[in-house]
């Protein structure tokens, strides 16, 4: 079911730079003696390509956040890594950086794979100065003298239009969007190659927001890095990716290019979330999808979404249907779009 | 709260080590009232005997059996650090309840009063009374004095926590939903409060016992009263360490020892349990 | 007998920040007004970045702030002049708040019923005739819930969409004329968001409640608000038909917001343009 995914495509580097295959993230827990799992990721399989932005897209409960925790390695218990690999071209040969020793997972932060998170709070030391951030961060993998590295800061931090004297100030001292601003920067000055972006701009305004988004393309298209970007936001997603997969409860449900999911979405869950955003300019009144979406201790039975799903026929409840092309470069996980045999 | 127990029983042995420990003090305590001897009464036994079947704990230089003696020093002292908690923790709670909710000019002058009380040094003023009353200072006065001084730090912690539901929405649905402050205090924000109750109530009976041990011990209370601290200062006022009577210090120092570590584990059991973010592990916010 | 329901003159909040000796005074809303008509009913959205005072105008009007000055007048009474328990019942059987964050407008440690049935005792004592199990139920049943779905449960055993629906029957057992709704969609997940949406319209057609829905988001304001309101830094600087100021806004800040908002469509080209080049 790779195949899809890995084919060649135009002139782009055809290896993909992460290969996710059939991830499975449980959160096991025994509390007062009752042992649970919760099946946040159950079978995800996707690649990012070189220099793009994929885009993932889920509800509060749809296990995304489980999911950038597994890519990223920060997997502590009750999350467990049940099954299948999350491979890194530039880290081969152990499917996922919880398996590779510690020592290479260091050399790799930051130079390789960095991240920009919605509390840039997390990454910038709430009592060091940004300097001291970036000296932390980037300067082990740099080198070179400290002026040159200041200067390579400065010369950075001007294109995300920060001034240099942000360096000397403590992050509390900077506006919300100045900060995340900051914590791109910080993210992209060893020119990574994969960046993690979790709903990098969900806490900013607006307009900040789509200033913040402009510097991420900008910087993506200038470094060639690839992007995982994941927010909850449509609005966003249209704005700044180039493909765009659609997670609900726990699983892939469709994955095509950003403007192919807008155009033409087919899975039922995608077509409902795509029509329900209402829009400046269209008075149509729109219709919400019924249900809740579930949960994820005890998951519907075959396909997730066939509880709330209109198109839902006897197969869904019976088996879990599989990821397929649908059209070029579409994948849909669905009975109704696929045919019966999709198992 | 049957079922609370039963799971505090079954997956903490902290809180089985501390019951363990707490029954074993608390029943040493219950037997006072089955004492053969009054507690005041010297020479009804031979006295320096060390322990034996007749006499488990030994006897005193002054003619008490020391388990009697014991049970009735472990009984009074309980009782007395019993005492300062519910006090000091019934002011607690109002003051911190109101202080916090309320806010403004009257958390200004509750937390004034308060803070003189966290400042003011504990042991010279116990002394001090002791020297102003002399005999006539009673277990019953010490303990409504050391409550007065037991309060203040925990007011405050209360009146943090109070201060924090106060800003939650939750509050706000309440006070739409009609409720009077009355009811927000005690049905919304109290359940909050009751682990910290709970933890420093055994925090403020360790205290406390401590404290009244020292006074007994320096002989700034009212001696013919058995308690803990009582018989080490007459154990003391005897030599008996010098004369190698030891049973008549060990004894009440493994009691009180073991009625602090019993105690502490309770409180740190209890706490983790009822914590409300332990309690509200769930299901949904695990994506 | 009052030919409009709320009236707001000319109120600005400031708040003092800063200890003895560095006083900051800090301008959360700066005289603003705005008026309801009584009897047409009409959902208002306030929009504004964060820090442009619509929280803080909210919370005046729901009367959990006081205004440094100006007034308020809720169907001719003075919020300033309430007080007293009767008073309070009064001031919150006319208008009644629902908030951003569904899984904090209950107690973790309640059942959500609880909130139900202590609304319906304490307002809707004089509708008489059903029970209060039964009121309540007709309450959930209006947001599309029942009281077999919601009795018993904790709040963290219900999704965010079912709490804010819960949050919305609990403000019409109250019976209000008026609904202060501070970004109430903000944290509900996108299947879900349209739905409550949709019900504010309903509860504006069917029950004749008017909505202050306080936003970000141009397009829901948009979608279902009758008039706008535009907030910046505390001040008001456009307001007028919904579709009128969206569509053609005036007013520098306005279309500032216009253009940042992010609508759900391909503009074709722009930022995409690499993306689509590449998938091709």
């Amino acid at each position: 079911m790779h195949a899809s995914v890995e084919q060649p495509h135009g002139e782009q580097d055809v290896q993909p730079l992460l290969v996710v295959r059939d991830l499975q993230a449980y959160y096991r827990t025994s509390h007062a003696g009752v042992r649970r799992a919760i099946r946040a990721v159950d079978g995800v399989s996707f690649a990012v390509r070189r220099g793009e932005i994929y885009g993932l897209a889920g509800e509060s409960s749809s296990g995304k956040t489980t999911l950038i925790k597994s890519i990223a390695g920060a997997i502590k218990p009750p999350l467990e890594i049940v099954g299948g690999s999350m491979e890194f071209a530039f880290l081969p040969g152990y499917g996922g950086l919880h398996r590779a020793p510690p020592a290479q997972v260091e050399r790799i932060r930051w130079r390789h794979l960095s991240y920009i998170m919605q509390g840039s709070m997390n990454v910038l030391n709430p009592v060091r100065r940004i300097r001291c951030s970036f000296t932390d961060f980037a300067y082990p993998h740099i080198g070179g003298s400290r002026q040159q590295f200041e200067q390579q800061v400065v010369a950075h931090l001007s294109r995300v239009r920060l001034d240099p004297s942000v360096l000397s100030a403590f992050p509390h001292e900077l506006s919300g969007g100045m900060r995340q601003r900051a914590a791109l920067a910080l993210a992209t000055i060893c020119r990574p190659g994969f960046i993690i972006a979790d709903e990098p701009t969900t806490a900013l305004d607006v307009v900040v927001q789509k200033e913040v988004l402009g510097m991420i393309r900008g910087i993506q298209r200038e470094t060639g890095s690839s992007v995982l970007f994941v927010t909850h936001d449509m609005g966003v997603h249209a704005h700044i990716t180039d493909r765009l997969a659609i997670m609900y409860a726990g699983r892939l449900v469709e994955e095509a290019a950003t403007a192919e999911i807008f155009r033409n979405p087919l899975h039922p869950y995608t077509q409902n979330l795509i029509a329900s955003l209402p829009r400046i300019g269209e008075d149509a009144p729109r219709a919400g999808l019924g249900g809740a979406p579930p949960n994820l201790a005890d998951p519907p039975s075959g396909c997730r979404f066939h509880p709330r799903c209109p198109l839902a026929r006897e197969i869904c409840s019976r088996e879990v249907p599989v990821m397929r092309e649908a059209g070029a470069g579409h994948r849909v996980a669905c009975f109704a779009v696929n045919g019966d045999d999709g198992a | 709260m049957v079922v609370f127990l039963r799971d505090l029983l079954r997956y903490r042995a902290e809180f089985r080590i501390g019951l363990v420990l707490v029954a074993v003090v608390l029943l040493l305590s219950v037997l006072a009232s089955f004492s053969p001897y009054p507690p005041d009464s010297v020479y009804v036994v031979p006295p320096d005997l060390p322990p034996s079947l007749t006499y488990w704990f030994g006897t005193t230089s002054r003619g008490q059996d020391v388990f009697w003696q014991l049970s009735f020093a472990i009984r009074n002292t309980l009782l007395f650090g019993g005492t300062v908690a519910l006090v000091s923790r019934l002011v607690a709670l109002a003051v911190g309840l109101v202080s916090g909710y309320k806010g403004g000019w009257i958390d200004r002058a509750l937390m004034s009063v308060n803070d003189t009380f966290i400042v003011i040094p504990l042991l010279p003023v116990l002394v001090l009374f002791y020297f102003v009353m002399r005999d006539r200072i009673s277990w019953l006065m010490l303990a409504l004095i050391m409550a007065c001084f037991g309060w203040a730090y925990d007011a405050r912690l209360i009146r943090s926590v109070v201060m924090s539901l106060r800003q939650r929405e939750f509050t706000q649905t309440s006070l739409f939903s009609g409720m009077s402050t009355r009811q927000v205090l005690t049905d919304e924000h109290l359940p909050y409060v009751v682990p910290i109750l709970f933890s420093t109530t055994m925090n403020n009976m360790v205290w406390s016992i401590g404290l009244e041990v020292t006074l007994a011990v320096l002989g700034f209370t009212d001696i013919n009263i058995p308690t803990i601290g009582g018989m080490i200062y007459w154990a003391n006022q005897h030599t008996a360490m010098v004369a190698g009577i030891w049973w008549w210090i060990a004894f009440p120092t493994i009691a009180v020892i073991m009625a602090f570590i019993g105690l502490f584990l309770l409180a740190v059991s209890v706490n983790a349990h009822i914590d409300p973010r332990s309690r509200l592990w769930n299901v949904g916010e695990a994506s | 007998m009052n030919d409009l329901l709320l009236d707001v003159r000319d109120v600005s909040k400031t708040f003092v920040r800063g200890g003895l000796f560095s006083r900051e005074e800090i301008v959360a809303v700066n005289k603003v007004s705005l008026q309801l008509a009584a009897g047409r009913p009409e959902i208002l959205a306030i929009i504004g970045e964060s820090g442009s005072g619509k929280t803080t105008l909210a919370r005046m009007i729901l009367n959990m702030v006081t205004p440094t000055s100006g007034r308020l007048l809720l169907d001719g009474t003075d919020l300033a002049a309430i007080s007293g328990s009767a008073g309070r019942i009064a001031f919150m059987h006319k208008v009644q708040p629902i908030f951003q964050n569904p899984f904090e407008s209950f107690n973790p440690l309640k059942r959500v019923e609880r909130y139900l049935l202590m609304t319906r005792r304490r307002f809707a004592a004089a509708a008489g005739g059903s029970t209060a199990a039964t009121a309540v139920d007709a309450a959930l049943h209006k947001v599309g819930l029942s009281l077999k779905e919601v009795g018993g449960r904790y709040p963290h055993e219900l999704s965010g969409g079912q709490l804010q629906r819960v949050a919305i029957a609990r403000a019409l057992l109250a019976e209000p004329k008026l609904i202060v709704a501070d970004e109430p969609v903000s944290m509900i997940d996108a299947s879900l968001r349209i739905s409550i949406v949709n019900l504010f319209r309903t509860l504006r057609d069917e029950l004749g409640i008017s909505i202050i829905y306080i936003t970000h988001d141009l397009a829901t304001a948009y979608y279902i608000s009758d008039r706008i309101l535009i907030m910046q830094k505390g001040s008001v600087v456009e307001s007028g038909d919904a579709r009128a100021v969206l569509t053609a806004p005036r007013h520098p800040c306005t279309r500032q917001l216009r253009e940042a908002a992010l609508l759900p469509q391909i503009a074709g080209g722009g930022a995409n343009a690499s993306g689509t080049t590449q998938v091709i």
